[in-house]
């Protein structure tokens, strides 16, 4: 391995400040070019940290014409005034943004491990990546010597395993815990399904671990920009860190937020133990577990890859993915011996799975093997790639060939149907050696429609009533045919089908909390809103409802968990000194929120057009998923649309049903489109604009252009 | 004897999940319990039958994803 200094740059470092560094960092990688810039109090204001900055570098990086392996799209990453503090549990999260090779349009990202806390400690409240390098760079931010190094590299490791350990070996003058890693691998260089890998380094096990930002391609963006790594050094962090207004309610509220997570964790959803993988048995016993590319919702085997499965081979110990988290969720499996691929026969520790992957790479592609997920899992991260886009476009396919849509001469010889864990292994090898069949299938599903369609002849109807995608990306891993309202959290969701923005099925569906169209928009305004919270301040959402108080299902809205909502405001009075009550939060995150949204409008996104969904999140498309639930399909046909089925085929019953769910949805678009203040083409209007503060004039500008006169 | 979320309920033989959420006043709305580590669901309240000293917790499964 060899590192070539190209340019270093001195700056002095201003200590933090109410949680804020007061400096963004800016890296032309074509020039190359460092550029350091002061947070104005407006940007606090409106803003507030994390992706608010991400998306306001963002809006001034890119143009209307700017597309996502263009030099001048942004990659950045930012952590939030609240990130880094050491004892509020899920304070360590960083957030990355950028136009998406998937989508055209603007990506936002979460995830764990210690980059963007010590990106701020080390000075700068958010990173901004544009241009592309000329020779492959490794960006160093050296928070202790108050140095920025650009380095030419050669030698590296390809895969980001490798690499990461790598750089933390070279960096970490014998203190491997103050370096974090930000890197993508070779797969990332062939599809548009690139991940970023972020590590933090886990002290007692005394080796790397890696969180990834998985969503929409941003490895893939990182990679074109030439960029290997970006490492991040930083020392100590004490509880003060962040120099909060108010310390010592600081410390009393994360005390008492930390102390409610270990006395009921335990008692709830035992986090710290099996991560998330009890959702499994969960979601497939209440017909939620997607299996064979979303047809079906529950399946023998998933007993197979659930909690019960992953728990005895989790590796014991302390699992958070930044510092004093007690949900601590984050855990892996240690000696894996993968059976396939370059690490074939080798030990190695993989980092998951949770449930994304289990279900994406697992019950989705009707693989109910749980080490072979274990082994999806590694090599998507060592590749850098997206576990739930490569487990959904994976289910895409195979369902495609056991159709007919393609055949052995398309796959490259891979016999592709469900259950297959061979051939989907390859497919994720062929992804990392760009080679294959794989790299068709690294292009994500609205490519593959495409091609599938202009090249093999294939039925261009039926792949987009199958074909799982929205807005271009893939959907995360939760069936929402009975949910109207996780619908219409899938399909408007800014950025695509992810949950990250509300996940409404229990309220909906089992509890029936949303009985009309009206509460149905109020929870797809309020829950999207506060989520987007999380993402401002660089924490983590799964303490929020994961533990819940023991009094909590007696307060008037259990939903919303507000003694929780509570605290996090008093967390960020004490953090910023701006004296919050709860409904402010809803307030920070609906500027950032419909900013987002005018940003992508001006990428030429943003419209109800976009917020489309494949009839497969709606309903059965086949008589064959009507069948397998054809008592509650029946009845909600003779129910809720009032139709008699005397004498009604399958295909009849098929399509009366399709047509009564699709003007449903429509009716729920309507319905949130006014609770957000928007006008009924999805866009904000001029109003909510100037009542959420965020009419500048390059965003008035985007809005009259796009004929919003009010 | 049964540990309902840290309360004692008397066991019976043949008790179901359904039979011993109607002793506890606060399982209303409750979709989800884990008994030991076995994760039940609504649907099955009625045919999972609770062996004495299980621990019960109800869960809250609301917002989550």
């Amino acid at each position: 391995m060899q590192l070539k200094t190209m340019q270093t740059i001195a700056y002095e470092k201003q200590d933090i400040d109410k949680g804020y560094a007061n400096q963004t960092l800016h890296i032309d990688l074509a020039q190359p070019a460092v550029d350091i810039r002061p947070v104005t109090e407006e940007m606090k204001r409106v803003f507030v940290g994390g992706k608010g900055f991400d998306l306001w570098l963002l809006w001034h990086a890119v143009t209307p014409d700017t597309r996502w392996n263009d030099p001048e799209n942004a990659l950045c990453i930012a952590s939030g005034p609240m990130g880094g503090t050491p004892s509020y549990p899920g304070s360590g999260k960083s957030i990355v943004t950028g136009i998406s090779p998937l989508t055209g349009s603007v990506m936002d990202s979460n995830v764990g491990g210690y980059f963007g806390p010590y990106l701020k400690f080390s000075g700068f409240d958010a990173l901004e990546i544009t241009g592309k390098a000329a020779r492959e760079q490794v960006i160093y931010i050296d928070g202790i010597e108050q140095k920025i190094h650009l380095l030419q590299v050669s030698g590296l490791p390809e895969e980001s395993y490798g690499l990461s350990a790598a750089l933390t070996e070279h960096f970490s003058d014998g203190k491997p815990r103050s370096i974090s890693v930000v890197s993508t691998g070779p797969g990332a260089a062939s599809t548009f399904l690139g991940c970023l890998n972020f590590t933090w380094y886990d002290t007692k096990r005394k080796q790397v671990r890696y969180k990834q930002a998985g969503r929409g391609g941003l490895g893939t963006v990182f990679h074109d920009k030439g960029v290997r790594a970006v490492v991040a050094r930083w020392d100590a962090v004490p509880i003060g860190i962040n120099n909060p207004d108010d310390l010592d309610g600081l410390k009393q509220v994360s005390r008492a937020y930390s102390k409610e997570i270990v006395q009921l964790d335990p008692k709830q959803n035992h986090m710290a133990k099996v991560g998330t993988t009890h959702l499994v048995p969960i979601m497939n016993d209440f017909d939620l577990l997607p299996t064979h590319n979303f047809k079906f919702g529950s399946h023998k085997g998933a007993v197979l890859i659930g909690k019960d499965a992953y728990t005895p081979i989790f590796d014991p110990g302390f699992d958070g993915c930044w510092m004093g988290c007690t949900v601590a969720c984050s855990h892996g499996v240690k000696d894996f011996v993968p059976f396939t691929g370059p690490y074939k026969g080798r030990r190695v520790y993989v980092d998951g799975p949770e449930y994304e992957t289990i279900a994406g790479c697992g019950s989705n592609l009707g693989v109910f093997d749980p080490y072979a997920i274990v082994e999806m899992n590694f090599y998507c991260d060592a590749y850098g790639l997206d576990t739930i886009s490569v487990g959904t476009a994976i289910a895409f396919v195979m369902e495609c060939y056991e159709n007919g849509l393609i055949h052995q001469d398309h796959t490259g010889g891979l016999p592709l149907h469900f259950g297959n864990r061979d051939a989907a292994l390859e497919l994720v090898h062929q992804m990392g050696r760009g080679e294959g069949f794989g790299k068709i299938v690294g292009q994500g599903i609205r490519r593959m429609k495409q091609i599938f369609a202009e090249k093999f002849g294939a039925d261009p109807d039926f792949m987009q009533d199958i074909g799982m995608e929205s807005k271009g990306l893939e959907f995360s891993e939760y069936m929402t045919k009975e949910s109207l309202a996780q619908q219409g959290g899938y399909g408007m969701a800014l950025k695509g089908p992810q949950h990250d923005e509300a996940w409404l099925i229990f309220l909906d569906m089992v509890h029936n909390y949303m009985p009309t169209f009206e509460k149905k928009a109020e929870a797809l305004h309020w829950f999207p809103m506060f989520r987007t919270w999380f993402g401002l301040c660089g924490l983590c959402k799964l303490p929020w409802n994961d533990i819940v108080p023991e009094d909590n299902k007696d307060t008037a809205e259990p939903a919303k968990v507000m003694k929780h909502i509570e605290w996090y405001a008093e967390y960020f009075s004490a953090t910023t000194g701006r004296q919050v009550r709860p409904d402010d939060l809803i307030k920070m995150s609906e500027a950032v929120y419909n900013f987002q949204r005018i940003l992508s409008l001006k990428m030429g996104y943003g419209r109800r057009a976009q917020d489309t969904l494949p009839y497969r999140a709606m309903g059965p498309v086949t008589e064959e998923e009507y069948e397998s639930r054809r008592e509650r399909y029946d009845k909600q046909l003779q129910e809720n649309g009032g139709i008699a089925l005397n004498g009604k085929t399958t295909g009849e019953k098929v399509a009366l049903l399709r047509k009564y769910r699709e003007e449903q949805y429509e009716k729920l678009k309507d319905a949130v489109y006014q609770r957000r203040g928007w006008t009924a083409d999805g866009i904000p209007t001029i109003a909510t604009a100037k009542r959420l503060g965020i009419d500048f004039p390059e965003v008035l500008d985007v809005l009259k252009a796009a004929g919003v006169s009010e | 004897m049964i540990r309902v979320n840290d309360r004692e309920i008397p066991w019976r033989e043949k008790m179901t999940v359904s039979d011993l959420l109607q002793l506890v006043d606060d399982a209303h709305d409750c979709a989800v319990v884990r008994v030991n580590d076995r994760y039940v669901a609504r649907h099955n309240f009625d045919a999972v039958v609770v062996p004495d000293g299980a621990e019960v917790f109800l869960i809250p499964v609301i917002a989550g994803g």
